[in-house]
């Protein structure tokens, strides 16, 4: 640290404050959506995380209620356990069927494609993970919800939690091959030959041996992908059938997802003159917070800062 | 790197700048309007060009509060404001029409038009019934009744705030004591638990998700009826008052208005819906401009006005040239006097 | 057959297994990439790019400006932010604040979109009474998209050789000098490239949009507030669900700009890392 002789404070300064404006960021909105939704938070109490309903209440209907020191319309109930379920559920879906795919497409390119194919197929895999949402969700809306509707549901309805979960896993997929193929390829050649010295198969001595020798790394990126799943809004919004009030029931069922509820519930919540439905999405926007913040600390945690090399994660 | 980007700063600015010299004025909710709305503005502007209107389907909730909020200078609404909205920002709710409902589903194979009535959509929309060959459809289904396969009903409901919801479920309250108990009436509601129910935004996607789904059932704004037929989805005769069943058609839509538009008042904020009379429509409505009273500024008062009493005049947007499209009905003599006189009220 | 055999055919097996999963991405990618352009190739007509989209259909102009001002904005302001605490994180900072803030920025590139968008709605559009306006949605943009700018920069930054920097020290430049001269110039290609990943992000966002920047029928005026600005990702969003065959086609052709910018910023970017690569090799 030679240079610190001279140093130029503005500079120095300038730099520093950028940074803890970008260290703050995440503070600052958590302040902000607590702040915002405190309200709600008292009004609602525990039946956010255990009530199915959710209702913004009568607006046609004179008076209004009042529960822990905060008015809402009469009839208004804000539990969000159905859009909980539907999140939670469908990304976990979704984390079943990506991962081990994931893992066989990343330790191919690492292993298996020539080298001279391999900017080809990693090509293949950053344009995947680029392809905007909602692009995503018109493939869902136009392809798979009509041939889910009249292929395979009982119902004839395909908006559900089928479509979003192989709608989530397709774009969960690419994020989780860059990320654990460059996992794989750091991971020294050493094991991979000594395994083989050993007598391995090639197969065993990436499965047993590769592998096993990087399941932090492996376990970081699932995370992450896991954190992706379950912020994804419009692709989600576009399949996922807009349930409320009810739990689903089969993998055809409708469901909703916090992230879904608060594109499309924004503008009923807006006709309420308390304002409580506003604020009672801002709490569902906290929980989404909390959720990812948790979900993504603890990847980063795994990860431990070594892995900032890839460009979509 | 910096001039190109500089350059695109500069073209972007050079196409933008002339589109500051026009007023421009933003209409933004029900999608039931939308397509009258759209009809409308081009007409308007082939003539004023100096007035730029931007429409949008958004959904009468947001048309509501953009209004409100000054974001929006006519807000569309199916659904006059309710009074604890009012009392905090008195807005003047502008009926331009009367629009009707229709209560569509998608059979495959059935022909004609079934019999659906208040208390057996509302057993629908709450999961009390859950097949098309329900022996109540089939009560009041005599011919058609042998048809109706035995498949789930899916019901279909918007999940944007909306003043489809709020006539359609104004309608259930009505003819149903149990729903106007429970779900009750307005343009969002908390929908009774229904595991096969299906939400989509606005009437749009009420015809698109509809035209994707078998067995469905949904209830879309008339003036999406070519729509609805183009897909092949099938519309009721509902059940009125009296107790007949009947289509929506101009003489019915027209006989419900003859029922209720004398006790319009000044206000112009009156319910429609399930009016008596034999022939009468039960699914009727004002479609309405929300307009703040006070305008920021004298530019877009007059604008607003003039495109305003446009609409209103049985020479501009009154005119069977523009409303038959959209199977909407011109105001009676009476109410248009009204909303004439609302608009005056705009300062 | 031996044991051994067994065990290699398996072998063979899941490795075709393994390469079978691969092609079903490139298949998924060819699918959607097929789709899109079957439906919009038709579409795209000239007249999308000289006239605003009306009603249920109409042109793309408003759109394809708003974007490109929207993300233009974005950038500059993730720029700004994300290269400046990149250095200060380089050059300046103490091991333990270096690791906290990299630690809160990958941390803030989980947090959801829509997270961001309403964060913003409460704050700006509401809170400030900004309305839907580009500036707001010009932040949503930057505040996504600035933990893929920081990474960049904090990378190509990171990858500087000590002796260049250590040589510009010894000649007695002061340390803006040697930032300026020698550390900024030598990372340039890795934070352009950081740059132009972030570009490609923001082309496709849709939910932070929808409740900063609104939505305009008409071109974007390049008032700060009080003036909604229209974008690509909304037409495919809300055109797609009505039910005319005019505005699928206009939700196609803005869906398959969108593929297009994305990709050649994707693959604009990817030759740029193929270009610093080529040149460490050298």
């Amino acid at each position: 640290m030679m240079q610190r002789v001279r140093t130029q404070p503005f500079l120095r300064l300038a730099t520093g404050a950028l940074a803890v404006a970008s260290f703050a960021l995440i503070f600052l909105m958590l302040l902000f959506l607590l702040a915002y939704a405190y309200p709600a938070i008292r009004f609602n109490g525990i039946g956010f995380l255990t009530s199915l309903t959710w209702n913004i209440g009568n607006q046609y209907a004179s008076g209004t209620v009042t529960r822990g020191g905060f008015t809402g319309q009469v009839g208004a109930s804000f539990g969000a356990l159905v859009f909980i379920c539907g999140t939670v559920l469908s990304s976990f879906l979704a984390m079943i069927a990506a991962v081990p795919f994931s893992l066989l497409v990343a330790i191919a390119i690492v292993y298996r494609v020539p080298p001279f194919l391999k900017p080809l197929t990693n090509a293949v895999v950053e344009l995947m993970a680029g392809v905007p949402s909602v692009i995503y969700g018109l493939w869902g809306m136009i392809v798979l919800v009509p041939f889910i509707g009249n292929k395979l549901s009982p119902s004839g309805n395909g908006n559900g939690l089928l479509a979003a979960t192989i709608i989530l896993a397709l774009m969960v997929v690419p994020i989780m091959v860059a990320t654990t193929r460059d996992v794989v390829q750091a991971q020294s050649t050493a094991i991979y030959e000594a395994s083989m010295a050993l007598g391995s198969t090639s197969w065993q001595a990436v499965t047993r041996a590769v592998l096993p020798s990087v399941r932090n790394g492996i376990a970081g990126s699932v995370l992450l992908a896991f954190g992706r799943a379950l912020g994804e809004t419009m692709a989600v919004l576009m399949v996922c059938g807009a349930a409320i009030n009810t739990l689903p029931q089969s993998i055809f069922s409708p469901i909703n997802t916090i992230a879904a509820v608060i594109v499309s519930q924004l503008e009923s919540a807006l006709t309420d003159a308390s304002g409580m439905a506003q604020r009672s999405l801002g709490e569902l926007a906290l929980a989404l917070f909390l959720i990812t913040l948790i979900v993504n600390g603890v990847a980063r945690v795994i990860l431990r800062g070594g892995d900032r090399t890839s460009m979509v994660a | 790197m910096r001039k190109p980007v500089a350059a695109l700063f500069i073209a972007i600015f050079l196409v933008t700048a002339p589109a500051l010299a026009a007023t421009r004025l933003l209409e933004t909710g029900s999608s039931l309007l939308y397509p009258l709305m759209n009809l409308w503005v081009a007409a308007y502007q082939a003539h004023h060009g100096d007035v730029e209107i931007t429409t949008q389907s958004t959904g009468s909730g947001t048309g509501i509060s953009q209004a409100i909020a000054g974001v929006a200078q006519i807000g569309a609404s199916d659904a006059y404001m309710p009074d604890a909205k009012m009392h905090d920002t008195p807005m003047l709710n502008i009926p331009l029409a009367i629009s009707a409902q229709q209560v569509n589903y998608n059979i495959p194979g059935l022909s004609g038009h079934l019999n659906l009535s208040g208390p057996v959509l509302a057993a629908i929309y709450s999961g009390q019934i859950t097949y098309w060959d329900d022996p109540r459809i089939k009560e009041i289904n005599h011919e058609l009744g042998r048809e109706l396969p035995h498949a789930t009903i899916v019901p279909i409901h918007r999940s944007d705030g909306s003043g489809d919801t709020f006539i359609f479920s104004q309608y259930l309250s009505k003819s149903t004591p149990a729903w106007s108990s429970g779900a009750g009436y307005g343009t969002t509601i908390s929908w009774p638990a229904v595991a096969t129910a299906v939400g989509a935004q606005g009437n749009a996607g009420m015809v698109q998700t509809c035209s994707a789904t078998r067995y469905c059932i949904a209830y879309i704004g008339i003036s999406y009826i070519n729509e609805t037929d183009h897909a092949g989805l099938g519309y009721a005769a509902l059940e009125n008052r009296d107790g007949r069943f009947v289509l929506p058609t101009t003489t019915t839509i027209s006989a419900a208005a003859h029922e209720l538009d004398a006790q319009t008042p000044p206000d112009e904020r009156i319910s429609l819906i399930f009016a008596p009379g034999e022939d009468s429509y039960p699914i009727i409505n004002y479609e309405y401009a929300i307009v703040k009273p006070d305008q920021p500024d004298a530019a877009t008062r007059d604008a607003l006005k003039a495109f305003l009493d446009w609409a209103l005049s049985p020479d501009g947007g009154q005119m069977a040239s523009f409303l038959d499209q959209v199977h909407f009905l011109p105001l009676p003599e009476g109410v248009s006097r009204l909303s004439r006189g609302q608009v005056a009220r705009i300062h | 057959m031996s044991a051994r055999a067994i065990s290699r055919l398996s072998s063979h097996l899941w490795w075709g297994v393994s390469i079978g999963a691969l092609g079903v991405i490139i298949a998924v990618l060819l699918a959607i990439f097929v789709f899109v352009f079957a439906h919009g190739v038709a579409a795209l007509r000239p007249q999308l790019f000289t006239t605003v989209t009306t009603g249920i259909a109409g042109g793309l102009e408003n759109a394809i400006a708003g974007t490109l001002l929207l993300v233009s904005i974005g950038i500059v302001l993730a720029a700004i932010v994300g290269i400046g605490t990149a250095l200060w994180v380089v050059e300046y900072a103490p091991v333990w604040a270096a690791r906290a803030v990299r630690y809160m920025i990958d941390v803030l590139a989980g947090v959801p979109s829509i997270v961001v968008g309403y964060f913003l709605y409460v704050a700006l559009v509401e809170g400030l009474g900004w309305g839907f306006s580009l500036i707001a949605g010009a932040f949503s943009l930057a505040i996504f998209v600035l933990p893929y700018v920081e990474r960049a920069a904090d990378i190509a930054l990171t990858s500087v050789p000590t002796h260049l920097r250590e040589g510009s020290v010894a000649l007695g430049a002061r340390q803006a000098v040697t930032i300026f001269s020698i550390d900024l110039p030598y990372a340039m290609p890795g934070i352009l490239t950081g740059l132009l990943v972030a570009v490609g992000i923001g082309l496709g966002e849709t939910a932070p949009l929808i409740y900063t920047a609104g939505w305009s029928n008409y071109m974007p005026t390049l008032a700060p507030t009080h003036s909604p600005v229209g974008y690509l990702t909304y037409v495919v969003w809300t055109y797609i669900s009505q039910p005319f065959a005019a505005s699928h086609a206009l939700a196609y052709a803005a869906a398959t700009l969108l593929m297009l910018f994305v990709f050649a910023t994707n693959l604009f970017a990817r030759s740029f890392v193929e270009y610093r690569y080529n040149r460490g090799r050298r």
